[in-house]
């Protein structure tokens, strides 16, 4: 079976210390809102305007809400084994008889490494101000994440270094974008994306401890609130 | 320096704002000066705006003069929202 084992001879892509189970995918739910959130507003914005960056903006949400989906059901999968071996479990386990948490796991993660890459590419290409016109630039980038995706169900640290590099860029063009605007909502999104290049380089070590895997959760929480923080400010604000 | 032109929507926040920032009424020569559009481009969208019901036209002391409505300060508001959320997200 393909997804029987994972490399590094680990059982499942988990890195968790086991009195951290499930805490992550607490953490994970609060990145899926946040990005809901945005996904839902985003939307809104391209429904009124009919421009495209706010529907770019959104699918870029969208991929990483997927990707948090894909991350907690393949962890769910290894910390709940009871939950594949419940009713539901167990039917899908008679039809596909060589599906096992470790395989749920495994395939789970691969979409996750996929979508989060897909998400940041696209919001690496909407700051970077590229559009369509780009195509081969764009066309290179589809590539890179595919190839990405690839070498990290191998290597799976390459994932969080190649995470960690767009973001390092996106991160770079929000400075340019706080120090452009000056702006106090502009301030947070830099921070929280600074917040969240952070928990990639603690992500990229996490295969070797698991108190390393927890902080990156606990900084990659933060940044996300950090996220919500502009959001809840512009709502807050009465109009004139 | 680059003069960015202003988009479909922008140029309607603007003759909104002008509206508004006259204390909700403005004289169609007014607006004509601060909208910065030809009178062929502002009549377009003048009377896109009556249509939709974002401002009226009424006559005040015999003069003709373009007063801002509920939906027209909806509109603008929400504009100025999106406006932020795109500044703030780099958009």
């Amino acid at each position: 079976m393909l997804f029987d084992s994972v490399p590094y001879g680990l059982p499942s892509y988990v890195f968790s210390p086991e009195w951290f189970y499930g805490f992550d995918s607490v953490i994970e739910s609060i990145a899926i809102i946040v990005s809901v959130l945005l996904v839902y507003y985003s939307y809104k914005c391209f429904k009124l305007t009919k421009e495209n960056k706010y529907l770019y903006f959104s699918t870029a949400f969208l991929s990483l809400t997927f990707a948090f989906i894909a991350k907690i059901i393949g962890t769910l999968a290894i910390y709940k084994p009871t939950i594949t071996r419940s009713a539901l479990g167990s039917s899908i386990h008679q039809t596909f008889t060589s599906v096992t948490p470790s395989g749920i796991n495994a395939l789970a993660f691969i979409v996750y490494i996929f979508f989060i890459l897909v998400g940041f590419m696209i919001l690496f290409l909407i700051i970077s101000r590229l559009t369509w016109k780009n195509q081969r630039v764009i066309a290179l980038l589809v590539y890179f994440v595919f190839l990405a995706t690839w070498i990290s169900i191998v290597h799976y640290q390459l994932f969080y270094v190649t995470s960690f590099v767009l973001l390092l860029l996106i991160t770079y063009s929000y400075y340019r974008n706080y120090r452009e605007i000056k702006n106090e909502k502009a301030k947070f999104v830099l921070i929280a994306f600074s917040i969240l290049l952070v928990s990639q380089a603690f992500f990229v070590f996490s295969i070797y401890s698991g108190i390393i895997y927890v902080l990156a959760e606990l900084v990659q929480l933060l940044g996300f609130v950090y996220l919500l923080i502009p959001f809840i400010l512009i709502f807050k604000k009465k109009p004139k | 320096m680059i003069v960015r032109r202003r988009g479909r929507l922008e140029i309607i926040a603007d003759i909104l704002r002008s509206i508004k920032n006259k204390e909700g009424k403005i004289k169609p020569t007014h607006l004509l000066y601060k909208s910065n559009l030809s009178h062929a481009k502002l009549k377009e969208y003048v009377d896109m705006l009556l249509e939709k019901g974002m401002i009226e036209e009424q006559l005040v002391k015999g003069k003709k003069m373009f007063l801002m409505k509920d939906h027209g300060y909806k509109f603008l508001s929400e504009f100025e929202r999106i406006k932020e959320f795109s500044d703030s997200f780099g958009l």
